[in-house]
């Protein structure tokens, strides 16, 4: 196949440019010719080709480096050591409207973008009713761009690529700008262009953009290349990392509190047993009194979370104070508790867990949380968790 | 890098970026393009009375034409070359947007800018040489053909500094301090207040290696006395330029592909 971009090797290091003892010594170096050394690597040894007629999807978590690598194959900037070999004329859009200068009206930046990208003024001049009906945005191109929507800059921005009818088109993230009707406009030309040939590379945050528009995808990780391959398998893989990365956040988010709680649970009763007593046994139809005791270091009553969930974890039930316009009473200094009854608990024999949460005054986040077991005995041949109040007619 | 893009000069581009350069710096004001011709005139007007009434200035070489128009026919090309090299230097900072989404060849963008400052000078000088003429100066107008060609030189020259400055610029921002006294100094030690027989010897040597005191020379020359007269320093400046440019495009290019990371 016709490879019309070749990555090899790539690696960018942003050189440390804040003071200017930094500025002048990266001057110094590159006028000997060698890279500033020290900075940040935003991008490591990057390989990977793409074909004519290709589609590729750069996909990656914020701070990855895909658009920095987008920049390097543009040549908007050197990579620091490697190669980029690119067999064809790019247009690229890596942000709404790159390049559109906001004093100067929408014609003229068109103007100005064409040019740019090659096009003589009769090219232009033939192609302008195309780019003008595609960026629909009427009278408004004789206004300045700085006056324009968001929506309305890239739309004029797309216009422009679609006239210059690129061999690779990059874009970054610009679908995700404009409403959905442009969108689709967009998504329904890029199709068609990949359908005359066109070859596209394109970030983007939604798996579903990449997933419709692109055959291959590269799965950019802390600036290398974590899996290249066809757009299914490294899109789900890509999904199933994010979702282990978010639980595991959360598990490091309870475990944060704990002893060293801000806002934590001192006592959790059930019914005069406290946590980690014997486990209490009730009949079903009991009344269960619920006792959460939490610290406040900055003595605002904070609020409290009760709840009942089956052995397995499966919630039963839970009430969160604040809700209910439930205020602690204050014990002493720093010192707060809630009380709670569920009457006649109805819910069916079997091992149950409470479970406490304190939480701040507002209501925002969790600080801590205890959990004690209790068992309801009985017998019954109901089935379920609970039993719902209910009479057989006639 | 094998970039199709950056091969070829975008001519077109270049062009947009010279109109561009020139709406923003002197046609966005109410007086527009009037003021161009007005500013040039009137900046005469003072120089004339400061320097004929206040200073009661007398050079020998100006005995016949006047300080005035002696004066005037220097200090046009050199306001061109001095506001452009001023104006050129910051303009890669300036236009820092452009280049971190854009991918282009960076040195359109102090050339463009040197470019739009000598085209709307050209127009105030001529606009200067008009009124002289009607002022009862004698301009020899048949030797504009080749003031054309000094001009073109002294452009050159500019866009060279422009090159290096503005490179520098990026990375070093005092240099948008340093600048402008050094072209001041550079005023004055080149003899544009005054004719060149006014140097003492000692300094006279050294103006042989002021291109700008040859520039004015020829200028004055030319337009004033019609006196055609180049010798072997003609083609001394024209290498010296000509070198001196290309210099200066290796030193530009050499930083263009890491202006990104600085700007």
């Amino acid at each position: 196949m016709d490879s019309l971009v070749r990555i090899e090797g790539v690696s960018k290091i942003y050189p440390r440019v804040h003071k200017p003892h930094e500025r002048l010594q990266a001057f110094i170096s590159l006028l000997f010719g060698r890279e500033p050394a020290n900075g940040a690597r935003v991008l490591d040894n990057i390989n990977f080709d793409v074909f004519r007629g290709q589609s590729v999807g750069i996909i990656g978590e914020n701070g990855a480096g895909k658009s920095s690598l987008l920049k390097v194959l543009t040549g908007v900037i050197q990579p620091t050591s490697g190669r980029v070999m690119v067999h064809a004329n790019i247009a690229a859009m890596l942000e709404l409207g790159a390049g559109f200068q906001p004093d100067f009206s929408g014609m003229d930046n068109v103007r100005m973008k064409a040019s740019l990208m090659g096009l003589s003024k009769q090219d232009l001049a033939e192609r302008l009713d195309d780019i003008l009906e595609f960026a629909d945005i009427g009278e408004y191109i004789h206004e300045p761009v700085k006056h324009y929507s968001s929506g309305m800059v890239v739309r004029l921005g797309f216009a422009v690529i679609t006239a210059c009818r690129p061999d690779l088109l990059i874009t970054d993230e610009v679908l995700a700008v404009g409403d959905e009707s442009f969108q689709k406009k967009c998504i329904r030309w890029i199709e068609q262009y990949m359908k005359q040939g066109g070859t596209l590379l394109l970030v983007s945050h939604s798996m579903y953009v990449v997933q419709k528009l692109c055959q291959k995808a590269v799965w950019i990780h802390e600036g290398s290349v974590r899996q290249y391959g066809d757009v299914f398998p490294v899109t789900q893989a890509y999904l199933a990392w994010h979702e282990v990365r978010t639980a595991k956040e959360k598990e490091i988010h309870i475990k944060a509190t704990g002893d060293g709680a801000y806002y934590r649970i001192e006592k959790l009763i059930l019914s005069g047993v406290e946590e980690g007593g014997r486990q209490p046994v009730f009949a079903m139809g009991d009344d269960l009194d619920v006792e959460l005791e939490i610290y406040s270091p900055d003595d605002r009553p904070p609020v409290g979370v009760v709840g009942v969930v089956r052995a397995d974890g499966t919630p039963i039930y839970g009430v969160v104070s604040e809700n209910e316009g439930a205020t602690p009473v204050k014990l002493s200094d720093h010192h707060y508790r809630f009380r709670l009854r569920f009457t006649s608990v109805d819910i069916l024999p079997g091992s149950y867990s409470l479970r406490g949460f304190s939480m701040d005054p507002e209501g925002m986040r969790v600080f801590d949380r205890r959990e004690m077991t209790f068992t309801i005995s009985g017998n019954t041949k109901e089935a379920g968790f609970v039993r719902l109040p209910h009479n057989w007619l006639d | 890098m094998n970039y199709a893009i950056l091969e070829k000069f975008e001519y077109s581009f270049f062009r947009n970026l010279v109109v561009r350069q020139i709406r923003q710096d002197y046609l966005e004001n109410l007086t527009g393009f009037a003021w161009l011709i007005l500013q040039p005139l009137i900046l005469l007007a003072v120089y004339a009375f400061v320097f004929t009434t206040i200073f009661k200035a007398r050079l020998p070489e100006a005995a016949e034409i006047g300080f005035v128009p002696y004066l005037a026919v220097a200090f046009w090309p050199w306001t061109a070359f001095s506001e452009a090299v001023l104006r050129a230097n910051g303009s890669i900072t300036a236009n820092g947007a452009l280049i971190g989404k854009v991918a282009f060849a960076t040195e359109q963008i102090p050339l463009a800018s040197v470019t739009a400052t000598f085209l709307m000078h050209l127009v105030g000088y001529i606009a200067v040489l008009i009124v002289l003429q009607l002022m009862g100066t004698n301009i020899h107008w048949l030797y504009l053909l080749l003031v054309i060609p000094i001009f073109l030189l002294m452009w050159l020259f500019a866009c060279a500094i422009a090159l290096f400055t503005s490179a520098i610029q990026v990375f070093v921002r005092d240099v948008a301090q340093i600048l402008p006294p050094l072209m001041t100094f550079w005023f004055f030690t080149t003899p544009i207040l005054y004719s060149a027989s006014r140097l003492p010897d000692s300094v006279q040597w050294f103006s042989q290696f002021n291109p700008m005191a040859w520039f004015v020379a020829r200028l004055r020359e030319l337009l004033l006395f019609g006196d055609a007269g180049f010798d072997i320093s003609t083609v001394v400046i024209v290498l010296f330029v000509a070198v001196f440019f290309w210099v200066s495009l290796l030193f530009f290019r050499r930083f263009a592909g890491h202006f990104e990371d600085f700007l």
